[in-house]
C-alpha cells in the first residue's frame, strides 16, 4: 500500500459530533410547540375493529386516525397491503390502529390507558408452521421456482445410492441499533417536512406524497443524524413517518413520534424466521447428484419487503457452491404476527445457514472433513450462477481458504481438540468455518428499473464541493467513504468536501441506503460526477455536475423466469471459529474469531474493519445467542437483557483480512460490504458447536437449551 | 388530570431517615438499579412512585464493612464496586460480584437492595444463604435481626415493616480459611444478563469425612432453594463421595426443584442444568 493508498483511514466526518456526545439524533431535538404522538395498538392478532370508546381529551389533545389521511390508507411500499391506521381489519398484535397527540406524554399514556376498543376476534396465523400447512388457501407474498426440471431431478434421484432429506429452521433476529425509531412531522403553510432516523429518504419521501395526496414540492424529507439501521429503518421509518406527517398536517403543529426500546421491539420490523427442507441425492462415493430445495419465510402480517428478501434467499440457496442439477423453489409467507423486513443480509443469512448446516452434516455421513468436503464444490470463476448467470470475474474464495486453513493450522488444531476433548469431561472444544458472498446492489435489474439513481455534486465560489445524494450514513461510514472517493478524484483535500445530512429539497434520489451497493453504486457515480467537475473545473466559479446510473449489460435478468446474472457483483467471505462448549450448562464460550474477506478494494480501511468487526459480531450472536420468539402473536422479550446481544464481554478480537480483487464497475475497485460480514458468523459458529459436541444440529440460535436437550438426549440413548 | 408531585427525602443521617420512616410509609432507595427498572414508565413519562420516596444510598452508617469476632458484618448501602475491593468480602462473594450486570451497575446497586428486591434470580443470594447470612433491621423503636431464608418471602416479598430499615447483612462465623466454595451463574451472555439458574456449593471435609455441606440455587423457585435435611445427609459421608451417594442426593433434588418456563430459558433447562451443576460440585476429588 503506497502513502497515496485510498485505503488509508482518515479521521470519519461525524467522529467529533459523536464522540463528545454533542450531535443532536431525532431524539434530542425539541421545537416550540411540539406534541408528542403515541400509538393505540391492536391487542388482538386479527379480527374485524366494531367500535372505539375513547376518554375526553382535554384540550390539546387530539385523536389522529384514519378519517385524517388525505390520500390512501395504505403505506407506499410494493403491496398496498399496509394500513397507515387500521380502522377496519387488525392483522397482528401491535398492529397502529390511531394515534393520540398532545404535549405531555403521562397524560397521553393515562389517556391510552382509557381507550376502549371493540374487536370481532377472527381465526389467526401465528406460526409459520401453521402458514406452511395452509399456503394453498391463502396468504402468498410471493413465490419463485426455478432451477433444473423436476422430472430430471427425480430420474437422478431414482438411481442415486441415498437420498438425504434434511429440515432446518432460523429464528427471529432483532436489529438492536442502538437509537430506537424516532420521527417528527412539522407543518408550514407550503410543505409537511418530515425528519427522522432512517437509511431511505426517498421511500419516505414516496409514502407522504401517497398518503397526502399532495405534490412533490408538498413534502419534504430530512433524515438526521442516524444511530444504527442494518435493515431496521430501511421499510419501518416510512410508517412513522406517515404517522407525524398525517398528524402535523391535522393539528398545523410539530409533531414528535419516538419509540422507547420495550416498543420497538414488539411491533417493529425482525428477520424473517425461515424453514428449508433439502433433499439432496449422493451416489456411493458420496458425491451430490442433485439438490432440491423448498424454503419458507415468515412475512408477518404485510408484505413488506418480503418478496425482494424471498428473492436473495433463493438465490442463495445453493451458497457459493456449484451443486449439479440444483432445483428451488420458494415462498414468503403471511402470518398474523408483526411484519419482518429488511435486516443485513436481506434473507442470505437464513439460506447461507441452512446450506453451510446441510453440507456440513452430509460430510459427517460420508466421513469426510467439512472444510475439505466444501471445497470440492466451491465455484469458479466463468462458472454458471443457480439461476444461468456467470461469475464472470476472479473468484478468490478457495485460496483465501487455503490461506486461513494455513494460518490457523487446521489440521493441528483439530488433533488438539480431539485429544483436549478426550481428556475433560465438562469442555469440549470445536472449531468451524463458513463460506459465503454477497450479491452487491440491488437484485437482477432493481438498479436500472426501479431505482434509476442520479447523484449531484456541487461546487462553491470558494471551491468547497458539497455531495449531494440521498444516501444516509448510519453509523457505517457512508458521509467519510464518499467524501474520499470525491476529494480523491478531484485531487483535493478530503476536508474541503462536505456531505451534509441529506434533505429531498436539496438532493436528487440516488436511491436506498440498502443492499450494500451505497460504495459500489453511488460511490461509483460519485466518482464519475467527480471526473466531470474536473474536466469542467474553473476555480472562483460554482458549478454543479450530475451523473444518472448507467446499466452494465450482463445475462438479462428475468424475475418471472428467475433466470440471468443477478448482480453485477459479488464480494466474498470466509469465516472460522474455535470456540468451547460447556456441556453442563450448554453454554459456548467463542475464543478465536478470523474472517477473510474479498470485497474488491477497502475504500477506508478503519470503516471496513468495523463493518467487519459489527457484522460478525451481529451474525455469530445470531448463530447462538439472540433469541426471540413469538408467543399467541407477542413477541415475548422486550428489552435487551432479554434478547442477549453480546456484550464485550462476549466477543473477542476479531482476526480479519482483505484481499484486494478490484470491480471495474465500483470505485477504485469497490465492491460490497455492509451486509457480507454478518453472513457467515451463524453457520461458522453452529458448525463449531457441532464439531465440539459430534452432534448435529437443524436450527438457530443453537442456545443452551438446545445444546442440554441435545446433550440429555445423546446421555438417554436416543440420539 | 395533573401529575402528582412525589416527595422525597434525602435525610443527613440514619436517625433522621429512620424518624422520617416512622411517620408515613415511603419507598426506599438504594442504589435504585432495580427500581428505576420496575417503576419506569413509557417513554418520556416520569417513573411511577407512589409514595414519598428516601434516599438511602448516601447514609455513611449504612457503607461499613467490619469484622467482629468471626463475623463479617456489611452494612447494607455497601455497592458491589465497594465490596469486591474490601479485603473483608470473601473472594466466592467477590466473584460473584463480578458476574452481577456491568461496571455502572456495580457501582450504584447495593447488597442491602439486592436481598430487598428479592428477586428469585437475585446474584448475591445463592451466597448469601450458603453463610447464613443474618439481616439486621432498625426502626426508631428498636431493632431486630432475621435470617436471610426467613427474611426474604417470595418474589419482591421481604419481611420488613414500612418502619424499618435493613442496616447491615451480617456473615456469621466466616472462617479464616474457606471451605470448598463454587458459584454458577448461568446467563444468556457474560454480562448485563439475568440469571437463568445459577448454584452455590461449600464443602468442608477433614480426614476423608464431610463435615459440613451446603447448597443453594437460585432462579429454581419463588425464592433461593436450600434444604438443611438433604444438606444434612452428606455430613459424615466419606470424601470423596461415592457414586451412590451422589447419586441420591441428585435424585432429592431433582424431586426438590420446580423451575418453570418464561421467556429467559425453561423449566427443564433450568433444573436439568442445576442437577448438572450439583453432580459436577459433589464429584470434587480434592
Amino acid at each position: 500500500m503506497n502513502a497515496k493508498d485510498i485505503s488509508i483511514s482518515v479521521k470519519k466526518k461525524d467522529h467529533d459530533g459523536k464522540v463528545s456526545g454533542q450531535l443532536a439524533y431525532i431524539g434530542d431535538v425539541k421545537v416550540d410547540l411540539m406534541l408528542y404522538g403515541v400509538l393505540y395498538r391492536s391487542p388482538i392478532a386479527h379480527g374485524k375493529v366494531r367500535s372505539i370508546q375513547l376518554p375526553p381529551l382535554p384540550e390539546g389533545y387530539a385523536k389522529i386516525g384514519a378519517e385524517h389521511i388525505p390520500g390512501a390508507n395504505f403505506v407506499k411500499l410494493l403491496h398496498k397491503d399496509q394500513p397507515i391506521f387500521a380502522d377496519e381489519w387488525v392483522t397482528y398484535i401491535g398492529e397502529p390502529m390511531f394515534m393520540l397527540v398532545g404535549p405531555e406524554f403521562d397524560i397521553l399514556h393515562q389517556l391510552l390507558d382509557e381507550v376502549e376498543v371493540d374487536i370481532e376476534e377472527h381465526p389467526a396465523i401465528l406460526t409459520l408452521e401453521e402458514a406452511i400447512r395452509q399456503k394453498d388457501h391463502t396468504g402468498v407474498f410471493a413465490s419463485h421456482e426455478f432451477g433444473e426440471r423436476s422430472d430430471v431431478i427425480k430420474a437422478i434421484e431414482q438411481h442415486a445410492h441415498q437420498i438425504i432429506e434434511e429440515e432446518y429452521v432460523t429464528g427471529y433476529q432483532e436489529h438492536v441499533y442502538l437509537e430506537p425509531q424516532g420521527m417528527l412531522g412539522i407543518y408550514t403553510d407550503e410543505e409537511i417536512l418530515v425528519e427522522g432516523s432512517m437509511q431511505c429518504l426517498y421511500y419516505v419521501k414516496n409514502a407522504l406524497i401517497s398518503a397526502l395526496a399532495c405534490k412533490d414540492d408538498e413534502v419534504r424529507v430530512i433524515q438526521s443524524p442516524t444511530g444504527g439501521g442494518f435493515g431496521g429503518k430501511e421499510d419501518f421509518p416510512s410508517l412513522m413517518a406517515c404517522h407525524v406527517g398525517i398528524a402535523a398536517k391535522a393539528v398545523q403543529k410539530p409533531v414528535m413520534l419516538l419509540f422507547d426500546r420495550a416498543e420497538d421491539f414488539e411491533v417493529t420490523t425482525k428477520r424473517h424466521p425461515a424453514k428449508f427442507i433439502y433433499r439432496t441425492a449422493l451416489d456411493e462415493q458420496g458425491n451430490i447428484l442433485c439438490m432440491n430445495v423448498e424454503l419458507y419465510l415468515d412475512g408477518g402480517a404485510n408484505a413488506g419487503l418480503s418478496p425482494v428478501v424471498l428473492q436473495r434467499s433463493l438465490l442463495n440457496s445453493a451458497g457459493v457452491y456449484k451443486i449439479p442439477h440444483f432445483h428451488a423453489k420458494g415462498y414468503a409467507l403471511k402470518t398474523n404476527t408483526v411484519p419482518n423486513g429488511a435486516f443485513r443480509g436481506f434473507g442470505a443469512p437464513q439460506s447461507f445457514a441452512a446450506i453451510e448446516s446441510l453440507l456440513g452434516h452430509i460430510s459427517g455421513k460420508v466421513n469426510r472433513d467439512p472444510i475439505e468436503y466444501k471445497r470440492n464444490y466451491i465455484v469458479k470463476q466463468g462458472d454458471p450462477t443457480i439461476t444461468g448467470g456467470r461469475f464472470k470475474d476472479p473468484v478468490l474464495i478457495d485460496d483465501m481458504i487455503q490461506d486461513l486453513l494455513q494460518t490457523v493450522e487446521y489440521a493441528k488444531k483439530k488433533a488438539e481438540f480431539h485429544a483436549f476433548n478426550q481428556h475433560n469431561k465438562r469442555y469440549k472444544k470445536g472449531i468451524g468455518a463458513s463460506f459465503f458472498l454477497h450479491g452487491c446492489g440491488f437484485t437482477g435489474s432493481g438498479e436500472r428499473d426501479h431505482i434509476k439513481a442520479t447523484v449531484k455534486l456541487a461546487r462553491t465560489e470558494n471551491d468547497q464541493v458539497l455531495i449531494k445524494i440521498s444516501n444516509s450514513d448510519m453509523g457505517q461510514g457512508a458521509l467519510t467513504t464518499l467524501s474520499k472517493i470525491v476529494a480523491n478524484e478531484l485531487g483535493l483535500p478530503y476536508e474541503d468536501v462536505s456531505f451534509p445530512y441529506p434533505d429531498t429539497k436539496e438532493v436528487p434520489d440516488s436511491g436506498p441506503t440498502v443492499a450494500s451497493r451505497t460504495t459500489m453504486i453511488v460511490g461509483k457515480l460519485l466518482e464519475r460526477a467527480a471526473s466531470k467537475m474536473k474536466a469542467g473545473w474553473q476555480s472562483g466559479v460554482s458549478q454543479e455536475a450530475v451523473e444518472h446510473y448507467v446499466h452494465e449489460e450482463m445475462i438479462p435478468w428475468d424475475e418471472e423466469k428467475f433466470s440471468g446474472d443477478a448482480y453485477p457483483a459479488y464480494s466474498w467471505g470466509v469465516n472460522l471459529i474455535e470456540l468451547e462448549v460447556d456441556t453442563l450448562t450448554g453454554n459456548v464460550k467463542v475464543e478465536k474469531v478470523y474472517g477473510s474477506f474479498d470485497i474488491g478494494k477497502a475504500i477506508d480501511e478503519q470503516i471496513v474493519k468495523g463493518q467487519i468487526d459489527g457484522g460478525m459480531a451481529q451474525g455469530i450472536a445470531y448463530g447462538f445467542m439472540e433469541k426471540m420468539t413469538s408467543k399467541s402473536g407477542r413477541i415475548e422479550q422486550k428489552s435487551i437483557s432479554d434478547y442477549g446481544p453480546p456484550t464485550a464481554m462476549d466477543v473477542v478480537h476479531i482476526e480479519s483480512k482483505l484481499y484486494d480483487n478490484p470491480f471495474a464497475g465500483g470505485p477504485y475497485g469497490a465492491k460490497g460490504v455492509g451486509e457480507l460480514p454478518l453472513t457467515g458468523g451463524a453457520p461458522a459458529v453452529q458448525a463449531a458447536i457441532e464439531d465440539a459436541l459430534q452432534i448435529d444440529f437443524y436450527q438457530i440460535p443453537v442456545t443452551p437449551e438446545l445444546i442440554i436437550e441435545r446433550l440429555t438426549k445423546r446421555a438417554g440413548g436416543s440420539d | 388530570m395533573v401529575t402528582k408531585a412525589i416527595a422525597s427525602y434525602r435525610m443527613k443521617s440514619l436517625d433522621e431517615t429512620l424518624s422520617q420512616l416512622s411517620k408515613e410509609d415511603c419507598q426506599l432507595i438504594a442504589g435504585g438499579t432495580d427500581l428505576m427498572v420496575q417503576r419506569k414508565s413509557p417513554r418520556g413519562a416520569p417513573g411511577r412512585f407512589d409514595k414519598p420516596v428516601v434516599f438511602i444510598d448516601h447514609l455513611k452508617e449504612l457503607k461499613q464493612i467490619y469484622r467482629v469476632n468471626q463475623d463479617i458484618h456489611i452494612g447494607a448501602c455497601c455497592t458491589y464496586s465497594e465490596m469486591m475491593e474490601h479485603h473483608l468480602i470473601p473472594n466466592i462473594l467477590k466473584k460473584a460480584m463480578k458476574e452481577i450486570a456491568a461496571p455502572a451497575i456495580r457501582n450504584r446497586g447495593t447488597i442491602g437492595g439486592n436481598i430487598c428486591n428479592a428477586s428469585p434470580a437475585g446474584d448475591t443470594l445463592p451466597l448469601l444463604y450458603i453463610f447464613n447470612a443474618k439481616i439486621r433491621l432498625r426502626s426508631a423503636k428498636g431493632e431486630r435481626a432475621a435470617e436471610i431464608r426467613d427474611f426474604i418471602q417470595g418474589p419482591r416479598k421481604v419481611d420488613r415493616l414500612k418502619d424499618e430499615l435493613v442496616t447491615e447483612i451480617i456473615l456469621p462465623e466466616v472462617p479464616e480459611v474457606q471451605p470448598y466454595f463454587v458459584f454458577e451463574k448461568v446467563a444468556n451472555r457474560r454480562a448485563d444478563a439475568i440469571t437463568k439458574i445459577s448454584f452455590a456449593g461449600s464443602m468442608r471435609w477433614d480426614e476423608g469425612r464431610i463435615q459440613d455441606a451446603r447448597l443453594a440455587f437460585g432462579a429454581v423457585g419463588p425464592t433461593i432453594v436450600r434444604a438443611a435435611d438433604i444438606e444434612q445427609k452428606l455430613v459424615g459421608q466419606a470424601f470423596p463421595l461415592n457414586d451412590k451417594v451422589i447419586d441420591g442426593i441428585v435424585a432429592e433434588f431433582e424431586s426438590l426443584l420446580k423451575p418453570i418456563d418464561d421467556h429467559r430459558s425453561t423449566g427443564v433447562y433450568r433444573k436439568t442444568v442445576a442437577l448438572n451443576l450439583l453432580r459436577h460440585f459433589l464429584e470434587v476429588r480434592a
